[in-house]
């Protein structure tokens, strides 16, 4: 006896062994459906007496084991069932032979033998046999399991009476010597007369009429033929069969305290949840045994209290079983022959403990099994035994142990000693073991918290695996467990061994490329996809706007209705808190359809080496999304490195960024972002926006890198550079193209002068966009040409500090007196600040820079229609040099009351010489530092005809500002004003510089102090005289004749807003002699005609009075006539400089008829 | 004898080297904290002796958990014999395990030896865990901890 039977279990004591097999030739799938059919017949009530027989059936048994036998009789085959088949008559008596011939084999323990004959139709040659049935054929066949009822009732008959017989043998002189196999030769010639033999061979029948009773179903007379034997066979020192009789007693213990059985494993393949589901289950059969009619009625209640104290002194207690088990195993073990006894006693004690719930004693037993030698094992036995094992563990709860001897079991299948090695069963197995090592192959059990597990142990497992599986012939399972190895075991592979895996990986996969499908193995285990979102690690996922000029804009109104949509209530204190991932929310710009999107990934690579990463894309929804892989090559152990991955929305609507995926070493992974909680992600749904065009820009100006001022360098599409002198313009094209897909129907154009301590005069930039607007809708591809007048014009007035410079530098300033006070003051001054100077130096000869920002809004397509616009700026920036300084601007009254002089100190600093001209085609050549004076006649202003400030501003400040405001405006207004009158009255300059040839034009508006204003203001009240009904004024001489009246009108005009007057104005006539002495003393030479007194009554605004007189010269000569103010009781008021009237200059000549002497 | 074709299976693997004493800390997830074996070369056989020794270390907590409570004996006592070593256990109350494994020749070593080793063991593994930079989880790394394993395997082996 040398195969073990591991599925033993204490209560098959209690079974009768029949043999099933098939004579001759049986299809096999026919043979097992009936063999089914047979063994469903596993216990039968026998009609007589209450008691139930089980059967155990064998379709396969080794007649070496019946000859055991004897000693257990449960190993016995008492029953046979043949099944064959059979065509025709004709070959029946053959068939029977063998039937006969098979018969022999367990003939020596045979009860009964049954042959079932398939396919024999009509007659049947022979007269009708009990222990032949004869079935046309396999499928009819119904009375099959009552045939076999009938059998097992005949095996019983045969049971009961043998059993009957030995119980009864007791007074026989000659008890006959059971023994087992390897005993026959040891009693040979041994006294059979003595009184130890005798004992023997009594201890060894009680033992035996104990099975018996066992299997009879008398499960009292078992206990005390048990207990019987027992103390015969102590006494003899029959260590066996005392170890046979201590198990049997503990079997039968067992049968009556598990009614459920001790986890009887069915069919070929055990499995844990059937191993724990015996144990609960309850055998209405054994139920059925147990309450024995003459000892325990349903209720508890004993017949007969006798038997019930019998059997509760009979039967062992729980503990006392595991103790007799273990002094069975150890009689057992003091045969080397009975190995197999042994082992299959540890097994049964092994699954009575794993009812008791004691692992521990229980892995004991295991631990003697594992020692248990039956000599020259076969690999095949070697494995099954390993595996038996690995059941046995983990029935008691000891997984890792369990995963232990599977692996072992695994590792047996391929030993080098085997020559086909089986590797598939090894794969098999060592999946089997995945779980006790507390593994898992579903990557995403390892994404969150710790790594779980016994690491070390778990990556041999792995490395089994792949090797196994590659040995299986499937690479794309080794493939995968390797990925699963390198994604999972990345922090405790050594740098070594990282590398060896990566290059096996490789190798496998240039045959084998690894995929994101699901792999199913034969037996249904799924092997989900390994996606290495370690290789590399991604920290943080950032959705990136587009560059500024791409970005899209909504048009402000249609914004303000999105917003009213969202809730009906303008406010509300509930704030709809967002409880959805952080990773839903919305980002809260847009992406635009066709337009290139980039996501920006942080990534890490925690490799020794290089790793190369292909085609890394991103994974969306929503959207349908072109996305644009790159390849990237991260270093050894890099930092954090940025990835941009771009892509383009192909389609509008919101776009959910779910992942990305990569190739490494050979295998794509797609990593999903949910499944990654240590990436960090400020939200990864983004609006994508219907196309807009896009824009492209350039400039006849050279580009520059200065970057405007408070604003960052990507706010601006470009920038251009230019350097000019201080009033000179220059123009720039800009050519816009259109190089999107949608046509551009809307253009706009503004600009914005970046906040500057310069103040700036007149239009920095000019253009005009009719031209460009008749080119819309612009077509993809086309062009238009924009051009933009850059005019610079800044303040060109000489700093004080300027001043001193000059001063000290000796540059005469002419029109400065010497010795004038302000000259004093400012010497001064430059003494206490003589510090301040230097710096002073640098400032006036320092370039001024002025910025700009010139923005292009510009719509088109679907994306116009939904009110989205982009916009594209070009920085401009201008170095201003200064062209000239007016150091020093005064006026000096002209002859006429109506034009005065404007006299300007013109500075040159620049290294250049220049020419200044004012318009009245005045040419001035100023060297290099040089500073002249120019003097201009103008006219005076009329600024009363400002017009008022406007309204709109007034209306939406608070009093307090609003007055401050309305004096700003004032201010500026009438220096805009100013301005433009002075570029009216144009102080033209021609900068020509003879090697550069560049003019400009230079402006006096920031020059001019108050006073200077003041001065070349027109006077409110306008005063006209008139003689002879001409105007006379300054310069111009009035003729008239000696002896002839001359009419002198005098009108005023009041443009000032109050009523004037009234009013008396005297003429005096006067004569000048040109050296100083005037002489008033004319009396005799002109007379008045009337009175030299005029008055003029109130005059309204707006509105004139004219009063009349007349001279008469009574003598020839030049005269001048001073009108004066007599009454100045209402003129007080006003300001002298009003009632400058001008001098007449009146030359009385001859009589015409002397005119010609 | 069977046992010698599972010690030769593992040996075929592993490489022949047996170790003579070996220590374990391991988590109370059941992950090793530290392992130090004398011979390195069959440090993989030494995970798998300790290793498979939870399953006895879980069942006597399980089990002792059921009766006594909080008085519990920390002292696992011998987990499980083998031919050729024991293996001692021994478990914090916050569930952390120390597993000795020594060799069976090695008859020097009493029970209370071996007590005395496990308290010393985690004594220090207090000192370790008191450490703010230590991050409880983490391998221990401690070189102190180091030390006073290296001197028990210097006596013992």
């Amino acid at each position: 006896m040398s195969i073990p039977d591991y599925m033993q279990c204490a209560e098959d004591h209690q079974t009768v062994l029949v043999v099933v097999q098939p004579v001759g030739i049986v299809p096999e799938d026919q043979f097992f459906k009936i063999y089914k059919r047979i063994a469903s017949v596993s216990q039968v009530s026998i009609r007589d007496s209450q008691r139930l027989l089980y059967i155990r059936y064998r379709h396969h048994y080794l007649p070496e084991n019946n000859e055991w036998g004897d000693f257990q009789t449960h190993r016995k085959v008492v029953g046979l069932v043949s099944i064959t088949t059979c065509d025709s008559a004709k070959d029946w008596p053959q068939t029977s032979e063998r039937f006969h011939g098979q018969k022999e084999v367990y003939s020596s323990t045979l009860y009964d033998s049954r042959l079932m004959v398939f396919g024999l139709q009509g007659e049947i040659a022979e007269q009708q046999r009990t222990d032949v049935a004869f079935y046309p054929s396999f499928e009819e066949s119904p009375d099959v399991e009552r045939r076999v009822e009938d059998f097992v009732e005949s095996i019983f008959i045969v049971l009961e009476s043998k059993r009957l017989d030995r119980a009864t043998d007791k007074s026989g002189d000659k008890t006959p010597l059971l023994c087992v196999p390897f005993e026959k030769k040891d009693f040979v010639g041994l006294d059979t007369d003595s009184r130890h033999y005798k004992k023997r061979c009594q201890g060894r029948m009680r033992k035996h009429v104990g099975d018996l009773c066992l299997q009879a179903g008398m499960l009292q007379d078992a206990l005390v033929h048990y207990h019987m034997a027992v103390e015969l066979l102590r006494g003899v020192n029959d260590f066996l069969w005392l170890g046979a009789a201590l198990e049997g007693l503990c079997s039968a213990s067992v049968i009556f305290h598990y009614p459920g059985g001790t986890g009887k494993l069915a069919g070929r393949k055990p499995s844990v949840s059937q191993a724990a589901d015996t144990g609960k289950r309850h055998r209405p059969g054994a139920q059925e045994v147990l309450i024995d009619p003459g000892a325990l009625t349903a209720n508890g209640i004993s017949a007969d209290t006798s038997t019930e104290i019998g059997r509760a002194k009979n039967c062992l207690s729980p503990e006392d079983i595991i103790e007799k088990y273990k002094e069975a195993i150890s009689y057992y073990g003091k045969y080397k022959n009975a190995g197999v006894i042994e082992l299959e006693a540890c097994v049964k004690a092994v699954r009575v403990l794993a009812i008791q719930k004691r692992a521990r004693e229980a892995s004991e037993f295991l631990q003697n099994a594992v020692y248990i030698n039956l000599g020259q094992l076969s690999e095949e036995e070697k494995i099954q035994r390993y595996s038996i094992l690995s059941e046995l563990y983990e029935l008691i709860g000891f997984h890792r142990k369990s995963a232990f001897f599977k692996r072992v079991a695994a590792m047996q299948c391929v030993a080098p000693t085997i020559p086909e090695p089986g590797w598939r069963a090894c794969y098999k197995l060592l999946l089997e073991t995945l779980p006790g090592y507390s593994l898992s192959l579903d990557p995403k059990d390892f994404s969150k918290g710790p790594h779980r597990g016994w690491a070390a142990v778990q990556v041999r497992l792995l490395h089994e695996l792949v090797y196994a599986s590659r040995r299986m012939g499937n690479p794309a399972l080794s493939v995968r467990h390797l990925s699963f190895l390198l994604q999972t075991m990345l922090d405790f592979l050594s740098d070594q061994e990282k590398k060896e895996v990566t290059q096996s990986l490789e190798n496998y996969t240039s045959k084998c490329p690894g995929g994101m499908e699901v792999i199913t193995l034969p037996d249904g285990m799924k092997l989900p996809p390994v996606p290495f979102t370690k290789l590399p690690i991604v920290r943080s996922v950032k959705l990136l706007n587009l560059p500024i000029t791409l970005r899209p804009h909504k048009v402000k109104g249609l914004l303000g209705q999105n917003m009213s949509t969202a809730s009906p209530f303008i406010y509300s204190p509930i704030i709809m808190h967002n409880r959805s991932d952080e990773r839903c929310k919305k980002i809260d710009f847009q992406w635009v359809q066709g337009d290139v999107c980039e996501v920006q990934l942080m990534v890490y690579n925690p490799m020794p080496y290089e790793l190369r990463v292909e085609n890394m894309g991103l994974l969306t929804s929503g959207v349908e999304f072109e996305s644009l892989p790159a390849a990237l090559s991260l270093p050894a152990e890099s930092g954090l490195y940025p990835v941009t991955l771009v892509g383009v929305p192909r389609t509008a609507g919101n776009i959910t960024i779910n992942g990305y995926h990569t190739s490494v070493f050979g295998v794509t992974s797609e990593c999903l972002l949910e499944t990654l909680p240590t990436v960090k992600t400020s939200g990864c749904l983004v609006e994508v926006i219907p196309s807009l065009p896009r824009l492209q820009l350039s400039t006849s100006l050279p580009r520059s890198t200065h970057t405007v001022q408070s604003m960052s360098k990507e706010e601006l599409c470009s920038s251009v550079s230019v350097q000019l002198f201080n009033g000179e313009k220059q123009q720039m094209t800009i050519t816009l193209e259109n190089i999107g897909s949608e046509e551009i129907q809307t253009l706009e154009l503004t600009s914005k002068i970046v906040s500057t301590k310069e103040k700036v005069f007149g239009e920095f930039l000019s253009w005009d966009l009719e031209d460009a607007l008749s080119h819309l809708p612009l077509k993809p591809g086309q062009a238009v040409t924009l051009t933009v007048g850059i005019k610079v014009k800044l303040d060109f007035s000489g700093q004080e500090s300027l001043l001193q410079d000059l001063n000290e530098d000796g540059i005469s300033v002419t029109g400065l007196p010497i010795s004038s006070p302000l000259r004093q003051v400012l010497k001064a001054r430059s003494e206490s600040k003589s510090v301040s100077s230097e710096s002073g130096k640098t400032e006036y000869s320092h370039v001024k820079t002025l910025e700009a920002v010139l923005n292009f809004k510009y719509s088109g397509g679907v994306g116009k229609v939904e009110g989205y616009y982009k916009e594209l700026s070009l920085g401009v920036h201008v170095d201003v040099e200064p062209s000239v300084f007016f150091t020093r601007v005064s006026t000096l009254p002209a002859t006429s009351t109506r034009q005065c002089h404007l006299l300007l100190d013109i500075f040159n600093p620049t290294e250049h010489e220049l020419t200044v001209s004012a318009k009245n085609n005045q040419e001035l050549v100023l060297h290099a530092s040089e500073c002249q004076r120019m003097a201009i006649q103008v006219d005076k202003f009329d600024f009363e005809s400002l017009p008022q400030p406007d309204h709109e501003t007034v209306h939406f400040s608070n009093p307090k500002q609003l007055e401050e405001e309305r004096l700003h405006a004032q201010g500026g207004q009438i220096n805009s004003k100013l301005g433009i009158c002075c570029a009216y009255s144009a102080v033209l300059l021609n900068q020509i510089h003879p090697s550069l040839e560049r003019d400009g034009e230079a402006s006096v508006e920031g020059v001019l102090n108050q006073l200077v204003l003041e001065h070349l203001q027109l006077a409110p009240l306008q005063w006209d005289v008139l003689v002879n009904g001409k105007p006379c004024d300054c310069d111009i001489i009035a003729d008239c004749n000696v002896g002839v009246a001359v009419t002198l009108e005098v009108k005023l005009t009041n443009r000032s807003k109050n009523p004037v007057g009234p009013l008396a104005l005297t003429v005096m006539p006067y004569q000048d002699f040109q050296n100083g002495v005037q002489n008033y003393d004319l009396e005799d030479a002109v007379t008045f005609i009337g009175s030299n007194t005029f008055n003029i009554d109130t005059v309204k605004p707006r509105e004139s009075s004219v009063c009349e007189g007349a001279l008469l010269f009574l003598y020839t000569g030049d005269f001048y006539l001073n009108i004066k103010f007599q009454d100045d009781s209402a003129g007080r008021a006003l300001p002298l400089a009003w009632f400058t009237l001008p001098s007449v200059h009146l030359r009385a000549l001859e009589a015409p008829l002397q005119a010609g002497a | 004898m069977f046992g010698d074709s599972i010690r030769k299976c593992l040996a075929g693997l592993q490489g022949t080297q047996t170790w003579r004493v070996g220590i374990a800390v391991i988590a109370k997830e059941n992950y090793p904290l530290y392992i130090r074996s004398v011979a390195s070369q069959s440090e993989l056989k030494f995970h798998y002796t300790v290793h498979t020794s939870l399953d006895v270390v879980e069942e006597k907590i399980s089990a002792v958990g059921k009766s006594l409570g909080d008085q519990r004996e920390l002292y696992l006592g011998l987990l499980y014999p083998t031919e050729d070593y024991k293996v001692y256990g021994y478990v914090t109350n916050s569930k952390v395990k120390f597993v000795i494994v020594v060799d069976s020749s090695n008859t020097s070593l009493r029970d209370n030896e071996i007590r005395s080793m496990f308290r010393k063991l985690h004594n220090s593994f207090t000192d370790v865990m008191c450490n703010p930079f230590h991050n409880p989880g983490d391998p221990i790394q401690s070189k102190a901890f180091d030390g006073i394993v290296s001197g028990m395997m210097v006596q013992t082996g």
